[in-house]
């Protein structure tokens, strides 16, 4: 018995400390938090992509000479 | 202390008046968060790029931030509706890198001042928690994807459809509303078409609590979400074509000399009266209204035409102009009092404060003839607004008016000079009076009856 009470003020001190679900006044929609997940990590993955073309190709020019201000 | 009556949704704080002047009241649960804000630099950082409103803390949770004119989206053409949702983007983009995200993005947060947009709402932010998908993502798409698409896509008036729907229009109606092209670009398809599938697929799910609890997305994930819809947005433009008034001063009725003289007219009034705050009504793309803003005065240059504030607002931009301001205004439909109580968003003349001089340049036969707006009523209105009024009389055998009257009988037998003085003078001592030369032109200087 004591030890469901210990459970339960744990829960409620957790319940406490947590921001997001004490204050957040906004509904941020199940389907939208879904979507933006699924978004992010694609973008994310086109992202990191273009930074490492963007390294290759500014390491070649560095390599031959060349800079941006040419082009 | 007087709360603000939009004020009332978040919990972390409010804003009020005392003695006239602005206040934000923090909520204690808020205190620490208020802290990171201005500890970490992140105030700062928004404040030297112009994209938050300045405040001065008065105690430790209270601060007093600068007074800004609110507009709402309604009356913003497309470019302010675009800045106004770069902005929001731009400074997520910059509060996550201090530990910090917008807890809220709606379109009411964004003001424009000296044509810039700013957040006006300083307890907009949040401690960011790492792996915490963005709270605000639905209401930015609902707030400013939709009503962009659907000026751009299908009519430039659509903006005004926030008008019944104040928290954003729904992602199903845009949908909806949406030609079938624009299924084919793939951002729109996913932040609009998608998005609002993924809504209703999800409303009905039993286990919403725990699909949220499980959704994680890195910081570098949500920052390569931020470039996306800001791609988006900088790449819904609108379409090039041509309303009424666009060129409006290119096809006037004046010929060079008659132009030369009405702006001379205005000149000398503009230096007569020295106006500090000016509302010129049907400003078209605001030609006459620079009159007065580079004479020092700030300028509130209205019209109708979505395009023609569009111009306006893309030359004041251009040009760095800081004390003309155009917003899209219907007199004959203003913004009415809406939300909770009537009493979230206000008319345009509770929010208009010290206006020294209305200026109505070809406007009153456009109103009488178009809108059946007596003079009366004109008179009334205006009288309302300032002191001073500057107005043009254009008669009935102005070549612009024989056109409005030619497919209709002509039942304005009291559409006379002498009549308009009549009415007028119920209302305003009239201090001049000038012709326009070769025109069915008059322009009027007149100071309000009684004027304090």
């Amino acid at each position: 018995m004591r030890n469901i009470f210990k459970v339960l003020f744990i829960l409620f001190v957790i319940n406490l400390i947590n921001p997001q679900a004490a204050f957040a006044y906004l509904d941020p929609n199940t389907g939208s938090m879904v979507l933006q997940t699924i978004i992010a990590c694609v973008t994310a993955i086109g992202l990191t992509f273009k930074m490492w073309k963007n390294s290759v190709i500014s390491f070649f020019k560095k390599i031959t000479g060349k800079n941006d201000d040419e082009n | 202390m007087k709360i603000e009556a939009s004020s009332f949704k978040d919990y972390d704080a409010f804003v009020f008046f005392e003695s006239g002047e602005l206040f934000r009241k923090l909520s204690e649960n808020y205190l620490p968060v208020y802290k990171k804000f201005t500890e970490s630099g992140l105030y700062s950082r928004l404040l030297s790029e112009n994209l938050i409103v300045g405040h001065e803390e008065i105690t430790e949770d209270t601060i007093k931030p600068e007074k800004v004119f609110i507009s709402y989206p309604w009356e913003w053409c497309f470019s302010q509706l675009k800045d106004a949702a770069l902005a929001t983007l731009k400074i997520q983009d910059i509060a996550l890198d201090y530990g910090m995200s917008l807890k809220d993005a709606n379109c009411y947060n964004i003001q424009f001042v000296e044509n810039k947009p700013i957040l006006i709402d300083t307890s907009s932010f949040e401690v960011y928690t790492e792996g915490e998908p963005w709270v605000a993502y639905k209401q930015f798409c609902e707030n400013f994807m939709s009503p962009l698409c659907l000026m751009a896509y299908k009519d430039l008036n659509l903006n005004s459809l926030l008008l019944g729907n104040i928290n954003g229009i729904s992602l199903e109606l845009t949908s909806k509303l949406l030609p079938f092209s624009a299924r084919f670009n793939p951002n729109l398809f996913m932040h609009i078409y998608l998005h609002g599938k993924m809504q209703k697929q999800y409303s009905q799910a039993e286990n919403q609590k725990q699909i949220a609890q499980n959704l994680k997305m890195s910081k570098f994930q949500q920052k390569a979400l931020i470039l996306n819809l800001i791609k988006t947005i900088e790449n819904i433009n609108l379409k090039k074509y041509k309303t009424e008034w666009d060129n409006y001063y290119t096809f006037t009725n004046y010929n060079e000399v008659s132009f030369g003289k009405k702006q001379e007219i205005i000149k000398n009034y503009c230096t007569e009266l020295k106006p500090a705050r000016v509302c010129d009504f049907g400003s078209n793309n605001g030609f006459f209204s620079r009159i007065f803003s580079d004479s020092g005065a700030e300028v509130f240059s209205f019209d109708i035409d979505k395009l023609a504030v569009e111009a306006n607002y893309l030359r004041a931009k251009k040009e760095n102009e800081k004390n003309i301001f155009p917003l899209v205004f219907d007199m004959v439909n203003p913004s009415p009092n809406l939300g909770w109580n009537n009493e979230e968003r206000k008319t345009l003349l509770q929010r208009l404060e010290s206006i020294d001089v209305s200026v109505a340049l070809a406007l009153i036969h456009h109103l009488r003839f178009t809108y059946n707006i007596p003079f009366y009523k004109m008179a009334e209105y205006f009288s309302r607004v300032s002191k001073y009024l500057i107005i043009e009389f254009v008669g009935k055998k102005d070549s612009k008016v024989q056109m409005m009257l030619s497919h209709r009988k002509d039942v304005f037998v009291d559409y006379d000079e002498e009549h308009f003085e009549k009415v007028f003078s119920e209302y305003y001592n009239i201090s001049d009076k000038q012709k326009i030369d070769s025109a069915e032109r008059t322009m009027y200087l007149m100071e309000r009856k009684n004027a304090e």
